[in-house]
């Protein structure tokens, strides 16, 4: 890479840094994007983090009209074609 | 060699961990279902430093005083320190460890862990940033100033507690969960992921050049699954140095902060349906709280939708590790024309990830299945989440004991890093908005009704 991009890409990933923190402690500093009904936030990193978890995430509003079966079967057929393209990609 | 191999099973970090994780498992899974004891760990209840809050909002505080102050809190505490104090001082020790040594140092570090999970319950900085941030912080903190002393060493085992903290966790994937939203879910969740990882390995291998595998795919699958969890999975799989971690972790929390007040207010002045914005939210906001939190922001069908996705995309995380570690154990660092043998993938597999498969094909297809699995299953799940916890606030504090800031600086490599970061993230927006429109718009199939 050319010193002239190096540098570029250095200024542009340190003027983002600040840019980014800065916001970030802004949002903190005046708590935006809470919910008052959520006892939680973006802290809760997986489900299993949410208070009360059950009350969110075990919750059955959708009821899939296909057969279990067929969505393992799309599952694994879908990872097993990615999982080539990956194999193609590193190799080329 | 045969012996050897044996002896692998009760002396390697690798084994070990599967089997603390079990132990861990099962004990939890007695206490819940015969309800003779109270197996949870010690966890603080929300406290404030004193902000302004709604009364809402201040409902679920509790004094940092008055829980100090409670005998149960103690109990608990000392419950927890037991139970991971004796599983890994017994690990160690196996592992060739000196129990006289390691112990004090596990007390020091088990310290330290409940000063991160005291800062982390804050009413602020538990809705931001929470533990993994705070782990980081408070470790780097003492090991840039004063030095991690050596005394404490013994017990600055990252990797074990990790391991162990991802077969607890395996528990709590449920394979089930594939089917909750049906072909619109699979859709969002399973066909863009994957096309993201790939997207980020080649743009962050064969354009930005990062020569460090490991923190490629560890900042892809963080930033295309669900950001820190998937990030632990994904970068014990590959064998990604500490720094690589805590750089991966520590974006993906700093944008997710972003994401999640941000993204509802493009969706909202979009004027994208309710159904479609929850999708999009569910499918590109990393950690799981921040999609909830984003999706109410535009409603309960969107907050359902916005949940339904990132479920789907939580079971991911098991199964992308699986092939990571696969594709790292066959393919990275193999010579031209090389051909690594069954017994040589075995070797360098790491063993962890069988038991958290393990864990979840027990929760999914023996336990869910059982009259009132279901709740039974949630609330293992709910005392099982501490100990998770716990293990990763351990092995997080330690990362921070390991870590010099110099060194974070240096793995930056000019911001190559941060750059795979937004640009994977913003082929991730663009990817999943484009299936989302696909599959939920009504231009193509029927829109689900959410009820």
């Amino acid at each position: 890479m050319k010193p002239l991009v190096k540098h570029i890409l250095r200024v542009t990933a340190i003027v983002l840094v600040a840019v980014i923190l800065g916001l970030v402690v802004w949002i903190m500093l005046n708590r935006i994007g809470l919910s008052d009904s959520l006892d939680f936030g973006a802290g809760a990193y997986y489900y299993a983090d949410i208070p009360e978890f059950d009350k969110i995430v075990n919750w059955d509003g959708y009821t899939a009209r296909l057969p279990y079966w067929v969505y393992l079967v799309l599952f694994f057929a879908w990872g097993f074609i990615v999982w080539k393209l990956w194999k193609w990609i590193d190799r080329k | 060699m045969k012996q050897s191999k044996v002896a692998n099973l009760y002396k390697s970090e690798d084994w070990l961990s599967v089997w603390i994780g079990f132990i861990v498992i099962a004990v939890a899974c007695i206490a819940v279902a015969t309800g003779a004891f109270d197996f949870s760990a010690m966890n603080f209840k929300t406290w404030t430093l004193g902000e302004s809050l709604t009364e809402a909002q201040s409902a679920k505080i509790v004094p940092l005083g008055q829980q100090l102050a409670s005998g149960a809190f103690w109990i608990k505490t000392l419950v927890t320190f037991g139970v991971l104090g004796l599983l890994f001082t017994i690990g160690a020790k196996l592992t060739g460890e000196k129990v006289r040594k390691f112990l004090p140092a596990f007390v020091g570090v088990f310290l330290l862990s409940i000063v991160v999970r005291m800062i982390s319950a804050e009413f602020t900085l538990n809705r931001y940033l929470e533990w993994a941030f705070w782990a980081l912080i408070v470790g780097m903190l003492i090991s840039n100033t004063i030095g991690t002393p050596k005394w404490l060493k013994p017990a600055v085992r990252t990797e074990f507690y990790i391991k162990t903290g991802l077969v607890i966790m395996g528990f709590s994937v449920l394979f089930s969960n594939i089917a909750k939203f049906g072909l619109y879910g699979l859709g969002i969740a399973w066909l863009v992921t994957p096309v993201v990882i790939l997207f980020m390995w080649w743009f962050g291998t064969k354009v930005l050049k990062i020569d460090n595998k490991p923190l490629v795919i560890t900042m892809a699958s963080a930033t295309s699954v669900c950001g820190t969890s998937a990030a632990i999975a994904t970068g014990a799989a590959s064998k990604c140095k500490k720094d690589d971690l805590t750089m991966t972790i520590s974006i993906s929390i700093i944008f997710t902060v972003l994401m999640m007040v941000f993204e509802p207010i493009i969706i909202k002045a979009c004027g994208m349906s309710p159904i479609m914005g929850g999708a999009l939210i569910g499918g590109t906001v990393d950690s799981t709280g921040a999609v909830a939190v984003a999706g109410s922001v535009l409603g309960g069908e969107a907050e359902k939708a916005a949940v339904l996705v990132k479920m789907i995309q939580n079971i991911l995380i098991g199964f992308i590790a699986f092939f990571v570690a696969v594709f790292f154990a066959t393919s990275v660092g193999r010579k031209e024309g090389e051909k690594v043998g069954a017994g040589e993938i075995w070797n360098r597999f790491p063993k962890f990830i069988l038991g958290f498969f393990v864990a979840s094909l027990i929760a999914s297809f023996v336990i869910l299945p059982l009259d009132g699995g279901k709740e039974l299953v949630s609330g293992i799940n709910k005392v099982l989440g501490q100990y998770k916890n716990w293990c990763f606030v351990l092995a997080f504090t330690c990362i921070g004991l390991d870590t010099n800031f110099k060194d974070i600086i240096h793995q930056m490599k000019g911001g190559k890093p941060l750059i795979l970061y937004v640009v994977g993230q913003v082929f991730n927006i663009l990817l999943t908005f484009l299936a989302v429109w696909l599959l939920l718009s009504g231009a193509l199939f029927e829109v689900p009704v959410l009820d």
